[in-house]
């Protein structure tokens, strides 16, 4: 490398560096500068000028930078340290991992650069490349337990429950002072152990480990949990029963404990009495407690059923808990319970008419009484099991006569018209139940979702406006986005693709789809924090659920809308407007859905318009709440690249994949993955798809539908298929009915 | 409804949450934070009578509390904090915020030694303060001004935990190892 | 100085917000990570445990050597779109036989 031959000069890039680390871009820069004054040439201030550039959101500056860096100086680890940091920074990891296993090479005894690329590699879940490089930092630096704990986390997500047991065993043995109790790292590192033994399901030799090793562990609940399981596994059902028992009296609310404790007691599934006795017992322990007298309402049947549904009711109707209908509508699939449930609630109505206004037991609430039982048969009659919309309309109106400021009745309100097919009244009657309460966030995000059904995408905006934060450069929109509400971006998507504006629709889509990428990425600092923090049993929750992230509904139904709205627009593409012209229009309908569409664009460009200028009059000198760092602008925030797209399928691809991936039990995205298939002609895949399809419901309408298409489509092109291919398709269409 | 632990995989809902209810709202990074650096303190309540819709359903947070210990205390004693604490309006009067903040109170006591939990309360919001005052016995410790984004007054409360340890102490009956003392480990063997 | 004032980091408006700025700036921090607990341990053991550890501990899983057909990873690639070292792994699994493979690949896997 070149060298800084004054001590000045070198004392300046380390003042280069720290600036950089301590996110004081300007200063870095201005150092950095001096240095180059003096000396064009030096390749690893270029780098670190680079590395500042990048952070400043010059990406392509930055790259320039660090590429004639190298050219200068190639046996440089500081630039192909910094080289590597522009890749990972770009999200271009394998570049990165290459990058920095150069500048390992140049400098092997370089913790930063060992640091970074084991980081990079359990991102990329490179389990055998994660394992060197941990055995490679223990070696270094064996005195540090992490160390330790790293290299056995290492094997343990490899799969390798042994060796990484070994590993913690090794540390503890060779260790000379004994930890003190109050030492967390220790008490986790225990804990991580036992999680590991009974991962290899030796229970005895988990709970063996557990009585020993943990019972002083800091942990408590997970201590007490632990055992408790372990007890029961090894039939161990007295001390079992006791274990349970001592877990409920710390928290009665959670419907494993009784479980375990009933599974211990040894009480038979139809034994309703003797499993009533055990929740009684609890609820008489805990007069507050909800989840003992609610729970028996699940197996209780006939006249027990009766008694203690009416005696629930009677409770929670005289308390006024709104979520009284929430928390039993799941017991509807009992035919039985389903009729007794209204029955009661009418008996108690006809009990407690006109107490409230007496001022009776309910203290004049009228939430509470009657009003809670009008309140629960207006639910009972909008549900889809139980549904009669004009009797939930005549409870909803009698609840409302009672306590017309009420926000919950007015609620149902809306959701009975949404039943009936009134989005525009569900949305009014919503919004009237948000006036009821203006400071309350819950019924302005309930406002706006029936508003954003009934295609109101601006109203909905400016009602959510009420709560975001006002300060936001771009309004409420920029807000709901920075803060990740995914709920809005999809929701507002939907009705930009009902309006037919699709380029919105997509961005929205995109959002959500970026979104979760962000939450991927989020992992990257913990993989090194959690380490410092010693909580290894919560980071190696965090992994497993990182690596089913995409699975969540909230992606998959943003991916859904984004996979069939590109097959929409492959099937009807746009005449090169704007992107704004609906999927199926027709006749007057298309006519309106165009100048609804025209209008929709004109006040999107209007709301970027206000928010350029809003931008523009922040003070220049002021920064993001992240420091230095620079927002990128979004150069197509109306979606109108987007939407201008050659190829739809293509651009599908991106949200399918991962939901092929990651929700193949999902049928929805399998029938969705054969209609792209299909038409980019890719069989096999498209084969793929509807044997999944099969397999998770062989009844579903669109599978001999597709399966013929399939047929047909393969008669057609079976001269042009490879040989092999053929034979495959051959024998595996066979098995496919209707094809 | 279910009172638990909070895990990562409940985190994009315990978000939601905390979007549809309150004014406040954090990256899914800063939940993350809370459940990597403090995961006994965080826990949530569950809608358990939702009936599936899909295989890959979550489960529906209805309340939640995000807890942390102070890291570095300006007064130097060991106290939790409570950063966030939701119940949907649906779910009210159930006791469910109560609840949740039992649990993360005895567990500030037992993981992490704490001597009281502290928290921030909008001046407006009645029924919270009732909660935290009348129920959970906290008390007003001074008025911070402007501390929301929108302008609103905070009062800052704190609780004393004194009487966790208490009851703890009791429940071990009478100290039969007191903290600190090194455990009886063969050392360096 | 002027030029200290506008480095004031996170100018987010409430105290709230000042807080969770304020934590997620320094997760990434790592610099102390080479100062984290360090406890006296045994060399010896150290030493012992260290050799054992560059020995058996991470031995290759044993892999078979299979050939695999060029042609057959680009029409794997070709027909199911992977990546090529994914196509590759997939005809190793399946001995190189490609119509094994790709029925094996067109099967639901849950």
């Amino acid at each position: 490398a070149h060298v800084l031959r004054q001590e000045m000069g070198a004392n300046l890039f380390r003042t280069v560096i720290r600036h950089y680390e301590d996110k004081q871009y300007k200063r870095g820069l201005k150092a950095a500068e001096q240095i180059l004054k003096k000396n064009p040439k030096h390749g690893d201030t270029m780098s670190m000028k680079a590395l500042i550039l990048n952070a400043q959101g010059k990406t392509d500056e930055a790259f320039a930078l660090a590429k004639d860096a190298l050219t200068i100086d190639m046996k440089s680890y500081i630039c192909w340290h910094v080289y590597g940091i522009l890749y990972r920074a770009n999200k271009n990891f394998d570049e990165a991992i290459k990058a920095y296993k150069f500048a390992l090479k140049l400098e092997p005894d370089s913790h930063q650069i060992q640091r970074d690329l084991a980081v990079l590699q359990i991102q990329m879940r490179d389990y055998p490349g994660y394992i060197q490089s941990r055995l490679l930092m223990l070696k270094s630096r064996p005195q540090l337990r992490q160390n330790w704990t790293a290299l056995a986390i290492a094997y343990h997500l490899d799969g390798n429950l042994q060796q990484a047991e070994n590993i913690l065993s090794t540390y503890e043995k060779s260790v000379t002072t004994t930890p003190l109790r109050t030492d967390l790292e220790n008490s986790e590192a225990l804990l991580y152990k036992n999680s590991i033994i009974s991962e290899t399901g030796d229970f005895e030799r988990a709970l063996e480990h557990l009585e020993t090793d943990c019972k002083n562990c800091l942990d408590r609940l997970a201590v007490m949990e632990l055992r408790a399981r372990y007890l029961a596994q090894l039939g161990r059902k007295e001390d079992a029963a006791k274990a349970y028992r001592a877990l409920l009296d710390r928290n009665a609310e959670h419907p494993d404990y009784y479980k375990g404790l009933i599974d211990a007691l040894g009480i038979a599934a139809d034994d309703e009495a003797a499993l009533k006795a055990v929740y009684d017992e609890y609820a008489a322990k805990n007069p507050r407690c909800d989840a003992a007298k609610r729970l028996p309402l699940d197996f209780l049947s006939g006249d027990r059923f009766r008694t203690a549904a009416k005696a629930y009711l009677t409770l929670m109707f005289d308390k006024g808990v709104p979520s009284t209908f929430a928390n039993l509508k799941h017991l509807y699939s009992d035919g039985f319970k389903k009729d007794t449930l209204p029955v009661l609630a009418e008996e108690y109505l006809k009990e407690h008419s006109g107490a409230t206004d007496t001022g009776g037991q309910t203290n004049g609430d009228s939430s509470k009484g009657e009003g809670a039982a009008l309140y629960f048969l207006a639910q009972h009659y909008n549900y889809y099991m139980s549904r009669d919309l004009s009797k939930a309309t005549d409870f909803v109106e009698k609840a409302i006569k009672l306590d017309p400021k009420n926000v919950d009745f007015h609620m149902t309100k809306a959701r009975i018209f949404k039943h009936q097919g009134e989005i525009a009244k569900a949305a009014e009657a919503m919004d009237h139940a948000r006036s009821l309460d203006t400071k309350d966030r819950y019924i302005n995000s309930k406002a706006a979702k029936y508003q954003l059904r009934n295609n109101e995408n601006e109203k909905a905006l400016a009602t959510l406006g009420l709560f975001t934060r006002a300060e936001t450069v771009g309004g409420p929109l920029a807000d709901l986005t920075d803060m990740q509400c995914i709920w809005f971006l999809t929701e507002d998507g939907e009705a930009w693709q009902r309006r037919g504006n699709l380029g919105l629709a997509l961005k929205r889509y995109h959002t959500v789809f970026n979104i979760f990428d962000i939450w991927q990425e989020d992992q990257f600092d913990f993989h090194s924090f959690s380490l410092r923090k010693g909580q290894i049993r919560a980071y190696v929750d965090l992994i497993r659920w990182e690596d089913r992230l995409r699975e969540h509904p909230f992606y998959f139904r943003a991916a859904l809308d984004a996979v069939n709205l590109y097959l929409s627009m492959h099937e009807k593409p746009q005449n090169g407007t704007n992107g704004v012209e609906g999927g199926h229009a027709n006749g007057d309908d298309a006519a309106e859905k165009k100048k609804a569409a025209k209008k929709a664009k004109k006040e999107a460009q209007k709301a970027e318009r206000e928010a350029a200028e809003k931008a523009a009059k922040q003070d220049p000198n002021k920064k993001s709440a992240d420091g230095d760092e620079v927002k990128k602008k979004d150069d197509d925030p109306n979606g109108l690249k987007l939407a201008a797209t050659a190829d739809p399928l293509g651009d599908a691809m991106k949200f399918l994949w991962h939901l092929l991936q990651f929700s193949p039990k999902n049928i929805e995205g399998q029938i969705a993955g054969f209609e792209v298939f299909i038409r980019r002609s890719k069989y096999l895949l498209a084969l793929r798809c509807l044997k999944a399809a099969l397999a998770i419901d062989k009844d579903h309408p669109k599978i001999p539908e597709q399966a013929s298409r399939l047929r047909k489509a393969l008669d057609g092109a079976m001269s042009s298929l490879a040989p092999k291919v053929k034979e495959v398709i051959d024998s595996e269409l066979a098995s496919v009915p209707g094809a | 409804m279910d009172i638990r632990l909070l895990r990562a995989s409940d985190i994009p809902l315990i978000q939601h949450a905390n979007l549809e209810n309150l004014p406040e709202n954090y990256f899914l990074k800063y939940y993350l934070y809370h459940a990597l650096s403090w995961p006994q303190l965080s826990y949530v309540a569950v809608d358990v009578s939702r009936p599936q819709k899909s295989p890959y359903d979550y489960p529906k947070i209805v309340g939640y509390v995000l807890a942390k210990m102070e890291e570095e205390p300006a007064d130097g004693v060991q106290h939790g904090h409570i950063t966030s604490l939701s119940v949907m309006r649906t779910h009210r009067r159930l006791g469910i915020a109560e609840k949740l903040m039992r649990q993360s109170q005895l567990a500030m006591v037992e993981t992490f030694g704490a001597h009281y939990v502290s928290l921030h309360v909008r001046v407006s919001n009645k029924a919270a303060i009732h909660l935290y005052r009348d129920t959970l016995g906290f008390k007003t410790e001074r008025t911070e001004s402007k501390y929301y984004a929108d302008g609103e007054d905070a009062f800052s409360m704190k609780l004393d935990l004194d009487f966790i340890r208490e009851q703890l102490r009791e429940e071990e009956g009478g100290g039969e190892e007191k903290e600190g003392k090194e455990s009886e480990k063969n050392a360096g063997k | 100085t002027g030029d200290a004032e506008d480095e004031v980091q996170p100018t987010a408006k409430s105290a709230e917000d000042r807080k969770a700025a304020a934590a997620l700036s320094k997760l990434d921090d790592t610099r102390g990570d080479d100062e984290g607990a360090t406890r006296e341990v045994d060399q010896e053991a150290v030493k012992n445990a260290m050799s054992a550890l560059g020995g058996g501990g991470d031995k290759k899983k044993e892999t078979k050597v299979v050939k695999v057909d060029a042609a057959d990873v680009k029409l794997l690639v070709e027909e199911f779109e992977l990546p090529k070292a994914k196509a590759t792994e997939l005809l190793k699994a399946h001995d190189g036989d490609a119509v094994k493979a790709m029925k094996a690949y067109l099967q639901p896997t849950f």
